[in-house]
C-alpha cells in the first residue's frame, strides 16, 4: 500500500500527468460538444431525424489519448535523464532504492496508472455524455440500461490502453516513441483501422477490438465482434503484454 | 551496525570488462573513500551494490545481505546516485514526500531533511531550477530521509561549491562519529584526503590499493600522489 501511495502521489505531483487528465476530459468533450451541435443542425434543417446512437462514444474512443499519454509518462519519467550539467541522473535509480522490489515497485505503478485512467474515464464519459445533452437538448439519445455497459465498456477501453501504452515504455524506457505512435493512431491516422481494409485481423488489434466494447458496429464493417469479445481479446493482449514488461524490467540493468 | 562487504565482483557488458573481481569492506564508523578516475568502475560497483545493476558473479552485502533483500532499504541504507534522482519537473517536496511515503515515513521528515541540507527555501521550486550543487543536496536529502546507518553516496561532493564541499565534509565525519558506515565514490582526491579513514583505489575495473588514509599516503607526499603513483601505472 506504501509503494502504490508513493506511485500515485508521484503521479499526480508531475504536471505532464495533469496536462494527460485536461486531455483526456478535454478532447472527447469539446470534440462531442462540436458534432452534436452540428447534428442538431442537421436535424433542424431537417437532413438528419435524429443524433447517432453513437454520439459521445465516437469522440470517447478518441479521448482514450489522455490515458496514453499518463500510461506513458508514468513510466518515461523514471527514465528521463537530466542534463549533464545537471548530473545526468535519473528518477529510476531514486525509485528503486526506495523500493528494491522491482516487480512490486511495477505493480504499483501499473495500478496507480490504472486507478487514475479508470477515475479519468468516469469524469471523462460524464463530461463528454453532458456535452451532447446540453448540445442537443431534447434531440439528444436517450440514455438507457445498455448504456451503463457501453460506458463500463469505455472505462474498461481506457484502463486497457493505459496499461498497454505503459507497457510498451517499460520495454522502450523512452517516452517519445510509443506517444508519437499510439497517439497518431488514435487521432490522426488510425494505421490499425486502415490495416483491416487489408486484413481481417487487424480487427484484432487491441484498440480495434477494445473499441467494440462500446461502439459494437465500426464503419466499413468486416467482421461482427460482440462488445465481450472485444473485452476479451483485449484483454488478452494486456495479459500478453504485461508479463512481457515486466520480466524486461526485472532482468534488466536499472 | 553493518558492514558493506564486495567480494570478487565482476561485470561484463557485452565484451567489455567493468569490473574484474573488485572486493572490498566499508565499517561502521568508518568513512570509506572509493576512489579511481572516471570509467575505473566505481559507479558500477555502487550500482551493483544498491542493486540497481547485476554482477556477471560476486556479491555485495549490506550485512549480511543483498540491498534487494532488506525488509526496509531507506531505513538502512540511504543511497545518491548520479545528479538529483528527482524528475526536473517535479519540486523538492513533492520528491521527497514521495520518497518517504514510499518507506511510510512522516511528512514531517521531509521538512527535516530539507533543513539538514539547507534546500528550505527552495524546497517550492521545481528540481530543473536547480544547479548542480542544489540537485546533490536534494539527492542527500533523499538518502537521509529514513535516517539510514549506512550511506552510500556516488561522487557527493562533485558539483558543490567550497563551501558546499567543506559542509559536506563536516557532516559525513559526524554521521561516521555516529557509528554509521560511510562509503563514498570520487575522482576528486584533494578534497577527500580530509574526509576518508580508509582508501580503496580502484583503476581499471580493479582494486589497486586498499587501505587506511596513512597507509595509502604511504612514502608518498598527499593522497593525490599517491593516488597518480598507482593509477597511472606509476611505481610501486
Amino acid at each position: 500500500m506504501r509503494v502504490l501511495a508513493a506511485e500515485a502521489s508521484k503521479l499526480v505531483s508531475l504536471p505532464s500527468a495533469w496536462i494527460a487528465m485536461a486531455a483526456g476530459v478535454l478532447v472527447p468533450s469539446v470534440i462531442a460538444a462540436i458534432t452534436a451541435s452540428s447534428a442538431l443542425d442537421a436535424i433542424s434543417r431537417g437532413a438528419k431525424t435524429a443524433a447517432g446512437v453513437d454520439t459521445g462514444y465516437q469522440e470517447l474512443a478518441f479521448g482514450v489519448v489522455g490515458v496514453i499519454v499518463l500510461g506513458v509518462v508514468g513510466v518515461s519519467s523514471e527514465y528521463f535523464t537530466e542534463s549533464a550539467e545537471s548530473g545526468g541522473g535519473r528518477q529510476i535509480t531514486t525509485s528503486l532504492t526506495a523500493v528494491p522490489s522491482r516487480l512490486r515497485l511495477l505493480l504499483a505503478k501499473m495500478s496507480a496508472i490504472a486507478v487514475v485512467s479508470a477515475l479519468l474515464a468516469i469524469v471523462a464519459a460524464a463530461a463528454t455524455m453532458g456535452a451532447v445533452r446540453v448540445a442537443l437538448g431534447e434531440h439528444a439519445p436517450a440514455l438507457g440500461a445498455e448504456d451503463i455497459a457501453r460506458l463500463a465498456g469505455v472505462v474498461c477501453y481506457w484502463v486497457y490502453t493505459a496499461l498497454l501504452a505503459c507497457g510498451v515504455t517499460v520495454l522502450t524506457r523512452h517516452g517519445v516513441v510509443p506517444l508519437a505512435l499510439l497517439i497518431t493512431n488514435t487521432s490522426v491516422v488510425s494505421v490499425t483501422y486502415l490495416l483491416t481494409k487489408i486484413t481481417t485481423l487487424a480487427n484484432y488489434l487491441p484498440d480495434m477490438a477494445g473499441v467494440r466494447m462500446f461502439i459494437p458496429k465500426l464503419g466499413g464493417d468486416s467482421v461482427e465482434m460482440s462488445p465481450l469479445t472485444g473485452g476479451l481479446v483485449m484483454t488478452a493482449w494486456v495479459t500478453a503484454l504485461l508479463p512481457i514488461a515486466a520480466i524486461a524490467f526485472t532482468r534488466r540493468d536499472a | 551496525m553493518s558492514v558493506i562487504t564486495i567480494e570478487n565482483l565482476v561485470k561484463r557488458r557485452g565484451s567489455a570488462d567493468i569490473l574484474t573481481g573488485v572486493g572490498f569492506q566499508a565499517r561502521p564508523g568508518r568513512v570509506t573513500g572509493f576512489l579511481g578516475p572516471n570509467g575505473a568502475g566505481k559507479s558500477s560497483t555502487l550500482r551493483i551494490l544498491l542493486g540497481l545493476d547485476r554482477a556477471t558473479s560476486g556479491t555485495a552485502l549490506i550485512g549480511s545481505v543483498p540491498f534487494v533483500r532488506l525488509p526496509d532499504p531507506l531505513r538502512t541504507v540511504g543511497a545518491m546516485l548520479d545528479g538529483s534522482g528527482a524528475h526536473r519537473a517535479r519540486t523538492g517536496r513533492a520528491h521527497l514526500r514521495w520518497v518517504a511515503r514510499s518507506a511510510g515515513l512522516p511528512r514531517a521528515r521531509v521538512d527535516e531533511v530539507l533543513e539538514v541540507v539547507g534546500l528550505t527555501n527552495a524546497a517550492s521550486k521545481r528540481v530543473g531550477g536547480y544547479s548542480l550543487g542544489m540537485g546533490r543536496r536534494l539527492g542527500l536529502a533523499a538518502a537521509l530521509l529514513g535516517d539510514p546507518e549506512t550511506l552510500v553516496l556516488d561522487e557527493p561532493v562533485n558539483g558543490l561549491d567550497p563551501e558546499g564541499i567543506r559542509w559536506m565534509r563536516t557532516f559525513l565525519r559526524e554521521r561516521a562519529a555516529s557509528g554509521r558506515t560511510v562509503l563514498l565514490s570520487s575522482h576528486l582526491m584533494g578534497e577527500l584526503a580530509e574526509t576518508v579513514d580508509d582508501v580503496v583505489i580502484i583503476n581499471r575495473g580493479r582494486v589497486v590499493a586498499d587501505g587506511t588514509l596513512e597507509e595509502i599516503t604511504g612514502s608518498h607526499r598527499t593522497l593525490e600522489d599517491a593516488y597518480f603513483a598507482l593509477t597511472t601505472g606509476g611505481a610501486r
